[in-house]
């Protein structure tokens, strides 16, 4: 149960990082109308992306949280007994960037419902990217620390 | 605009919460996986690892909830400004890098 939770969890995530950096390029970096690979790439309507990024942010989020247990059972008590602290900090920072990302979809949904508003553009830029940075960190990072056996296990 | 600069104050009121709630160990609750039981506040281990993740973040969302509360009759004069639901959690993310530095500086 726990393995297709987490494999569910991984596949979601990559849906979810694929989203945000759709959303982050179009608004950091707009097209400017060519018709090359990063032009189509950046030319998306990116306020389209923020309902499915900030539900996908939720649901992963879940995932994440309902296997936490197995990991801080069998896998974070390898971590340690390794003393591998890297990676374990590795986990930590992740945990607690996406507990703070969480508290801020509300502000992400909000900024985005109007995405012309000149007020709210600064807040728009830094929350998204934020948003991006922290999905990719703890994608990266959940991945070190899913293959740590493999990786560090010798 | 109002709900925004509300949700706003939630986010930072909810990193600053979260994050002394860690450090300072005010979690609401914890958790024992091993035993799947919980406990008020901040639990020390019983039979196996314990977890405060959990409780942090009800900590956070609660603080969260109280600082909207408080600030909801205040809205008209005293509306918290955009910048709040942005500058805090960066700030917070970046006080996490820094108050996890021991794990890669060993």
């Amino acid at each position: 149960m726990t393995t297709s939770l987490l494999i569910l969890h991984g596949l979601l995530a990559t849906a979810l990082l694929g989203g945000l950096t759709h959303q982050t390029a179009a608004l950091l970096w707009p097209a400017r109308g060519g018709d090359g690979f990063l032009d189509a790439y950046r030319s998306v309507k990116a306020a389209r992306f923020t309902r499915v990024n900030a539900a996908l942010y939720v649901i992963v989020f879940a995932l994440g949280a309902a296997i936490y247990p197995a990991y801080r059972i069998g896998v974070r008590t390898w971590i340690e007994r390794a003393r591998l602290w890297d990676i374990s900090g590795l986990f930590e920072l992740k945990e607690q960037t996406l507990a703070i990302g969480l508290a801020l979809l509300p502000f992400f949904w909000l900024v985005w419902r109007d995405p012309k508003e000149r007020e709210t553009r600064l807040a728009r830029l830094v929350v998204t990217a934020l948003l991006c940075a922290i999905v990719w960190y703890a994608f990266i990072a959940g991945h070190i620390v899913n293959n740590v056996r493999g990786l560090f296990g010798q | 605009m109002i709900a925004l600069r509300m949700s706003g104050l939630f986010a930072a009121a909810f990193a600053i919460a979260y994050t002394v709630a860690f450090e300072g160990h005010y979690e609401l609750f914890s958790y024992h996986p091993k035993l799947g039981a919980f406990g008020w506040g901040q639990e020390a281990m019983r039979d196996g690892p314990v977890m405060h993740w959990y409780g942090a973040i009800a900590t956070g969302a609660l603080v969260g909830a109280a600082a909207c509360a408080l600030a909801w009759p205040l809205r008209r004069r005293l509306a918290p400004p955009i910048w709040l639901g942005w500058a805090v959690p960066l700030a917070c993310v970046g006080a996490w890098g820094w108050l996890l530095r021991g794990f890669f500086l060993r």
